[in-house]
């Protein structure tokens, strides 16, 4: 192989001795986050990556020995066998097609077999789970410019930037968006889901163990996309209906007219939680049918151009388009 | 009619302002500097060595394919350049913004780079690399190779040709202006909707977006047709289709993509012009418009663009390995029908773009299933490579180091496609920098095979090679920053880190963020040995063979080198599927003809560069809203198309005794030499 020769290590390659000791500092693997999942979804989840991955490995392993292989057995100077005229073999090619045809069969067997298992509209993972029996907690989400409203119905209660769900109880979401497209993800226990606006999705997880993930936007949403995080704190269920009890005395009462204030563009750094008690009943079928008649959000241009932690607050009602 | 904007009107400047200039941006100021500073110097030295004449003549107002593909793939490289230098600013300011203890410069809260800017940036460097340095260099080699493979004197519409070309460079002239006249989409390079709609885009940044790639999107569509004509109908005497070179197969199957996809392009930013311009609602959230409409009809074009750019890769992979394996390409069947199997396949599988929209898990799981389709040709493909590879006599020079890490890329960019091909797996990492490493894979595949393409034909039009030392030390360190800056990307990805973040806001990514910096430098020296390989070769110009590698099999290489402005003197007659290989193999590559016959070529015309310009205006026009501009810009584009129909200018007549003379001393033939004026036809017959 013409190698370039290289007397030292040339100067600009030095900074990669450091790789290693950067790679292992960086690589504790609590940090990948996919690789522990919670929950049987997330566990589904990782299951069937592994799976798959695992199926495809057959056949990318062994072309990539080759085609290391190949070059360094055939090149010229080894002088192995040569043979310029062998162009065409029934059986290579019969190999060609068939291998990969088998193992996409496979893939798409199981790819299929995991979307019902893992389907954020009804995920049959969770049929098994302790909370299967108990009638699942509902959050309606809506995302604005660029917050996370968290609406439970049924406790009467609204938060923003903060999710908190009892451990043990399935959680189910419909979402929908003020004005463009977000897309909902905790990783290590719910998939991620898109949030749109006039369009209502929906998602699902369960955790049986208390415990603090990290939720955010995955789909780029405009100038405070960045800072759209929220906590997912899954509690004990006695807390749970204590911090549903404490929440439901807030004097911040969540009525349409409040939350068309709150849904002007802001940009919230550091993700600084909010509490509301009395949300209007059917506040998200309220964002979704203006959102459908053309209400919008829209950005004044000076919050598009530069984004100072001052957030554009009720500067304006929304405007019809 | 029109809708109502913020900001001020004129009718004479539209919506531009001094405001628009942003002389307040240091990092802008900079670049504009060095840009001014870089034309001066150029502006200068043609103008010192008195080569304007030289350079309007012989290449603005060409019709000839092998320099309009010359000038295609410059433009390539630039905007690859100016993208690159976008993709160090998004890492350097992803690696400075990390965790909220991080601190901000020039005016950023975090970083150096506030938001709106940051996703200009991001937006710019997608669009540029996709449309405006990937698409043009495979353009451009289409336009190189083809008709030099097939033994046409041109492409079948040379006029076409070069409006195919300014209109595309009009296209990337207006994403450079947008740097320094008002501002860049911040809606990234797919058009975000319901984002890029005026409530949530109401600056000129969309507008720069939409009316660039609308232009360059129609000149694409007009290559594809004439490529398309010129393989059908301009093969050589005795080239059947099944002795059709593989890389001519891999272009025509591009340019089928590029005719039927790149029209549904044209159709939705058309409709979103309309509801940016007009106030209609095709794409909004309300009012009966339906924003995921747009998202359908731009990953309808979205994906087949991908293989657009993929087959002619693969093309090129498929000339280049059997050359330096001394063998012939293995499983020429197989190959022609796995680049159709790819092509076709594209254009059933676009919804996989979007698994996590709420799809059910029907749709979602057919879409699986089709896409993960596309790897059985793949498949076969990577091993037909290897066993032409097999018992074959192999060197490593550039090209073939760039083939070989083209296929270890595909098979790293193959695996984590597949995985992104399942919608269990698409739910986890959708959106985040696992996506963006695996496209980047699949991009540098792309990318290793221009490289290899650009070394490997270089001689065949500059009559010298590239210089072999640099050249590989341009691949090695190429080659180690993809992997470090990659592989940190896809670590990244499992740590949840989602794509177009101008702040990261979890402080233990920094030290992968680290490594990923440390790939943009690798890339820096990269470029170094590149433009280290340009100076070494142009100094020394070695000159080259007609088959400058020895090995090569098709008829590009039969031709001299460099190869003459008219191609070939003698229509070649074809006997075999590898042409040069057969002629070497009965003693008759180096026979000359017994006679020459008059050659008919088209003269050149300045009406192409004239489109061109006046298409900058018209965009320019439209974007900032000045009425009368892109009006009379319109208008003057529509004239100048009325001109040339009733041009009587038939081309002219190069005579058999100026073609002897000049097989006799070839250097004057050659495509880069300056030629004398010949007269048309029509004038000819009129003396």
């Amino acid at each position: 192989m013409i190698l370039p020769r290289q007397r030292k290590t040339p100067l600009f390659l030095k900074p990669l001795l450091l790789l290693p000791a950067l790679l292992l500092s960086g690589c504790s693997t609590d940090g990948f986050r996919l690789f522990h999942p919670v929950g049987l979804l997330g566990g589904a989840e990782l299951h069937y990556t592994l799976l798959i991955v695992g199926v495809m490995l057959i056949v990318i392993l062994p072309t990539l020995v080759m085609t290391v292989l190949f070059p360094l057995r055939y090149h010229k100077s080894r002088n192995a066998k040569y043979r310029p005229d062998w162009t065409h073999s029934t059986v290579v090619e019969i190999v060609a097609w068939g291998v990969p045809l088998v193992i996409v069969g496979f893939l798409s067997y199981f790819s299929i077999q995991a979307i019902y298992v893992v389907n954020p509209y009804g995920p049959t993972a969770l049929d098994n789970a302790p909370g299967a029996a108990l009638a699942p907690l509902e959050v309606d989400v809506i995302s604005t410019d660029w917050q996370w409203f968290f609406v439970y119905p049924a406790q009467h209660i609204a938060t923003i930037d903060d999710l908190v769900v009892p451990a043990g109880q399935r959680v189910e979401f419909q979402m929908t968006s003020t004005s463009v497209m977000n897309g909902f993800y905790i990783p290590q226990i719910a998939p991620m889901i898109d949030v749109m606006p006039g369009m209502r999705t929906k998602d699902a997880f369960e955790v049986d163990q208390p415990g603090t993930f990290e939720g955010f936007s995955t789909d780029f949403s405009g100038a405070g996309f960045s800072w759209m995080q929220f906590s997912t704190r899954v509690v004990a269920p006695a807390d749970f209906a204590a911090w549903v009890k404490a929440t439901q005395a807030s004097p911040n009462q969540l009525t349409y007219a409040a939350f068309q204030t709150l849904a002007q563009p802001t940009v919230n750094v550091g993700a600084k939680p909010a509490y509301f008690s009395a949300p209007d009943q059917g506040l998200f079928m309220d964002v979704y049918n203006a959102a459908q008649q053309g209400v919008v959000y829209p950005v004044p241009d000076s919050l598009t151009k530069s984004v100072s932690e001052v957030s554009a607050e009720g500067t304006q009602a929304p405007a019809g388009q | 009619m029109l809708v109502n904007l913020q900001g001020p009107w004129s009718p004479l400047i539209g919506r531009l302002s001094l405001a628009s200039i942003p002389y307040d941006n240091p990092i802008l100021v900079t670049t504009f500097i060095i840009v001014a500073l870089l034309g001066a110097v150029i502006v200068a030295a043609v103008l010192y060595y008195r080569k304007l004449p030289y350079l309007w003549r012989e290449w603005i107002t060409t019709v000839d394919h092998k320099k309009i593909g010359v000038m295609y793939i410059i433009l390539g490289l630039v905007m690859l350049f100016r993208g690159f230098a976008d993709g160090a600013l998004i890492r350097t300011q992803q690696v400075m913004a990390d965790g909220p203890d991080s601190t901000g410069v020039l005016g950023a809260t975090h970083g150096f780079i506030p938001p709106f800017h940051f996703d200009q940036i991001y937006s710019a460097h997608g669009t540029l690399m996709l449309i405006f340095a990937a698409t043009p260099l495979v353009a451009g080699l289409g336009n190189l190779i083809v008709p030099l493979q097939i033994g046409a004197r041109d492409m079948a519409f040379p006029y076409l040709n070069a409006t195919s070309f300014w209109l595309t460079a009009s296209g990337a002239a207006l994403v450079m202006i947008s740097l320094f006249v008002g501002e860049f989409s911040s809606a990234a390079w797919v058009g975000l909707m319901p984002f890029s709609e005026l409530p949530f885009n109401p600056g000129v940044g969309v507008d720069y977006w939409m009316w660039a790639i609308q232009i360059s999107s129609i000149a694409t569509t007009f290559n594809a047709i004439n490529i398309i004509a010129t393989i059908v109908k301009m093969r050589a005497p005795g080239m059947t289709w099944f002795r059709l070179p593989v890389f001519c197969w891999a272009t025509l199957s591009t340019n089928i993509i590029g005719l039927t996809a790149f029209p549904i392009l044209t159709v939705a930013l058309t409709l979103l012009g309309a509801d940016r311009y007009l106030g209609t609602h095709f794409f909004t959230v309300g009012m009966g418009g339906n924003f995921m409409l747009y998202v359908n009809l731009f990953w309808l074009w979205g994906h087949p663009e991908v293989y657009f750019l993929m087959l002619p890769a693969f093309g090129i992979f498929s000339e280049i390995i059997p050359t330096f394996s001394e063998k012939p390409l293995f499983g020429y069947l197989a190959m022609v029908g796995a680049t159709f199997a790819i092509a076709g396949i594209g254009w059933v599988v676009w919804a996989h773009h979007f698994f996590t929209m709420g799809m059910g898990p029907g749709l979602n799981g057919y879409f699986s299933a089709a896409t993960m389709l596309v790897g059985i040709p793949t498949g076969v493909k990577s091993f037909n490579w290897l066993f032409t590879m097999y018992r074959g006599r192999l060197t490593f020079a550039t090209p073939m180091l760039w083939a070989l890490c083209g296929l270890v890329l595909l098979l790293i960019g193959g695996l984590t496609g597949m995985m992104l091909a399942i919608p269990v797996i698409n739910y986890t990492v959708h959106d985040s920098v696992f996506v963006v490493a695996h496209f980047h894979c699949m991009v540098l595949v792309i990318g290793a095979a221009l490289f290899a393409a650009v070394t490997y034909w270089w001689p065949k039009v500059f009559g010298f090679k590239l210089d072999e030392r640099n050249g590989q030390y341009f691949f090695w360190t190429f080659v180690i920053a993809s992997l470090v800056l990659f592989g940190g990307m896809f670590a990244l990805g499992f740590m949840g880190e989602t794509r177009r973040l101008d702040y990261l806001y979890d402080p233990s990514w920094k030290p992968l963020l680290i490594l990923e910096e440390a790939g943009i430098f690798l890339y820096f020296v990269s470029i170094y040995y590149f433009f280290k390989m340009l100076y070494v070769s142009l100094r020394d110009q070695v000159p080259a063979e007609a088959d400058a590698w020895g090995t090569s099999r098709t008829l590009e290489w039969l031709t001299h080198t460099p190869v003459p402005f008219y191609n070939f003197a003698v229509t070649p007659q074809i006997h075999a599927l590898d042409e040069l290989a057969w002629r070497r193999s009965h003693g008759l590559e180096k026979a000359q003809p017994e006679q020459y016959v008059p050659i008919h070529l088209p003269n050149n015309t300045a009406i192409p560069v004239i489109i061109g310009a006046l298409s900058f205006a018209f965009g320019f026009g439209l974007i900032w809203r000045i009425w009368w501009l892109a009006g009379f810009a319109l208008l003057g584009m529509i004239v100048a198309v009325i001109i040339r129909s009733f041009d009587p200018n038939k081309g002219y007549i190069l005579s058999a005794e100026d073609i002897a003379k000049m097989e006799s001393n070839t250097g004057s033939a050659s495509v880069i030499a300056e030629q004398p004026v010949r007269l048309p036809l029509s004038e000819v017959e009129a003396h």
